[in-house]
């Protein structure tokens, strides 16, 4: 078992994937609570300018300018999502657009870089660098103690907003922090999974853990748990089968909500029939 | 834009507890709130006391959850409202996630955050009343059922056992007995009773005019404005009935029924009533 990891990048892609498996597991449940998916998959993408900037402007730097862009995008989708007219879905789609659109044009005139495509979109566990791993490290202790603060108001939130806001747990503001925390968090992740698979540790883990829990605190266990669990797996079959980690963490996710769901649907088949009975 | 008034659940922390003189409790003063230029409330004027149940009645549109809301200081408004002492809400059912995962108790014991500040964990005490709570809304052995495991019924019951555990010295509560089940609708007034008789104010919004005119103190009914204020039998007579409803009214038993003519007057799903 242990043999997979007997050289220095696997280790540091262990620590690394181990480390972002916290605030990802944490903050995933509340992704799939809330119905963030969507949104949080699209900051991963929209970032693209951001990495084109930092590698045009070394002075920048990818990690920078992954912040700023993540940042312009929360601050854009919070915006305009005001308009009741226009709701959810659709303002992330625009922006996450306009995102692409922007990198693509700041790729050809301005930046003058050739992206490491492939190592954007999926990550590179196994090159992850010493400071890589240190911010996964800031993301994981940011995630713990927001989280340890906010969640009584998180779950006020999610429950029964019309409530929430009299009973003084300023779903607004509370809303606000859970976003940046999220922007923060995924921006971490790309280094080690990529932008089109940072869900994989989002929101797989979460949405397999809400089929198997049925109270918030056991959730939250259960998530961080198989987050973790995917990335060991995964590292483990990345080496033996010589495929990319990311690919594999996030197959062995997905593998885990089919299995997950499977005894759901046994479960609630098992519960119908002896009420039945 | 907003009125003169303070946070509502942080007013007179900790201070005296019943009605010596029965001061208003929760009053409004030519309170107006519009929504996008529409004007969903003007002038509001009211004023009620503590130990009392009020139903605020009125059709689909009237400003009932906004008046609520207005109380609790959540909607932009003009004129002025006062609410003595720490609010406690029942929002209507149909806003509140099925899905959440959280147990019976477990949204009970989220009352106890506002008392608690939102930083500190309830503690065994704040447990103990919570389970309390359950128990005297009849919910006790399913304190760990997941909450959208429970029936519409059970499930209002829940939300009134949380308001409870606020404390609060108004309860407002958004349609609180519609579409549950009779058992769950006697059990909330037996409650509603119960925190009326500690001296608590009560406010409650409602569809059915036989029900609010059996049960409470006073009528509230509104269409956009006061229509009526008083006893039942001062409000539920066919002229105020008539403004308020905007069709045609016959008297059944002493009680009202409406004809409808283009206004329904089944319970809403929507939070705009």
């Amino acid at each position: 078992m242990l043999a997979p990891f007997d050289v220095s990048y696997m280790q540091s892609a262990l620590l690394a994937g181990l480390l972002i498996s916290v605030p990802c597991g944490l903050l995933g449940v509340w992704v799939v609570l809330r119905g963030l998916a969507f949104f949080s998959h699209a900051v991963g993408v929209a970032t693209f300018p951001g990495v084109v900037l930092g590698l045009g402007f070394p002075a920048v730097g990818p990690f920078a300018g992954s912040l700023i862009a993540a940042g312009a995008f929360g601050v854009a989708v919070s915006s305009v999502e005001t308009d009741h007219r226009v709701r959810g879905g659709a303002v992330t789609g625009l922006a996450l657009a306009a995102a692409m659109a922007i990198g693509a044009v700041l790729l050809t005139t301005v930046a003058k870089v050739s992206a490491p495509v492939e190592s954007v979109l999926f990550g590179s566990l196994l090159g992850i660098s010493g400071l890589d791993i240190a911010r996964c490290a800031v993301a994981a202790v940011l995630a713990i103690g927001a989280l340890a603060l906010l969640w009584p108001r998180l779950a006020a939130s999610a429950f029964d907003r019309a409530w929430a806001a009299p009973a003084g747990a300023c779903p607004a503001r509370t809303d606000a922090l859970l976003l940046i925390l999220l922007g923060f968090t995924v921006v971490t992740a790309l280094p080690a999974v990529g932008s089109l698979l940072v869900s994989g540790l989002l929101v797989i883990p979460a949405a397999t853990a809400r089929l198997l829990c049925d109270r918030i605190g056991a959730m939250t266990a259960c998530a961080v748990a198989l987050c973790t669990a995917e990335v060991v797996i995964g590292l483990v079959l990345a080496r033996e089968l010589n495929v990319a980690p990311g690919a594999s963490i996030a197959t062995v996710g997905g593998l885990g909500f089919a299995l997950a769901a499977a005894v759901a649907a046994v479960r609630s088949a098992c519960s119908r029939r002896a009420a039945g009975a | 834009m907003t009125s003169p008034r303070s946070a509502p659940d942080r007013l007179d922390e900790g201070g005296d507890q019943g009605p010596h003189a029965a001061p208003a409790t929760v009053t409004a003063d030519r309170l107006s709130v519009a929504f996008g230029g529409h004007p969903a409330l003007s002038e509001v004027c009211f004023a009620l006391t503590g130990g009392t149940f009020t139903g605020v009645l009125g059709p689909n549109g009237a400003g009932k959850t906004t008046l609520l809301r207005a109380l609790l200081g959540l909607v932009a408004a003009t004129g002025e409202t006062t609410l003595r002492g720490r609010a406690a809400y029942v929002p209507q059912l149909a806003m509140v996630s099925e899905a959440f995962p959280i147990d019976a108790l477990g949204v009970v014991i989220m009352g106890r955050y506002p008392r608690l500040g939102w930083r500190r964990r309830p503690g065994r005490g704040d447990r103990r009343l919570a389970a309390d709570l359950l128990e005297q809304v009849g919910l006790a052995d399913r304190a760990r059922s997941p909450f959208g495991a429970l029936s519409g019924g059970q499930r209002q019951r829940v939300l009134m056992a949380r308001a409870l555990a606020q404390e609060g010295d108004v309860l407002l509560l958004d349609e609180p007995l519609t579409g549950i089940d009779a058992p769950s609708q006697s059990t909330m007034l037996d409650v509603i009773g119960a925190q009326r008789a500690q001296g608590k104010t009560v406010v409650m919004t409602t569809h059915d005019l036989g029900q609010a005119a059996r049960e409470c103190d006073r009528l509230l009914l509104l269409n956009r404005t006061v229509i009526g204020d008083g006893t039942a039998a001062e409000v539920l007579t066919p002229e105020v009935l008539g403004r308020a409803y905007e069709a045609q009214v016959v008297m059944l038993d002493g009680g009202a029924a409406l004809i409808d003519e283009g206004v329904h007057h089944h319970p809403s799903r929507r939070g705009a009533g």
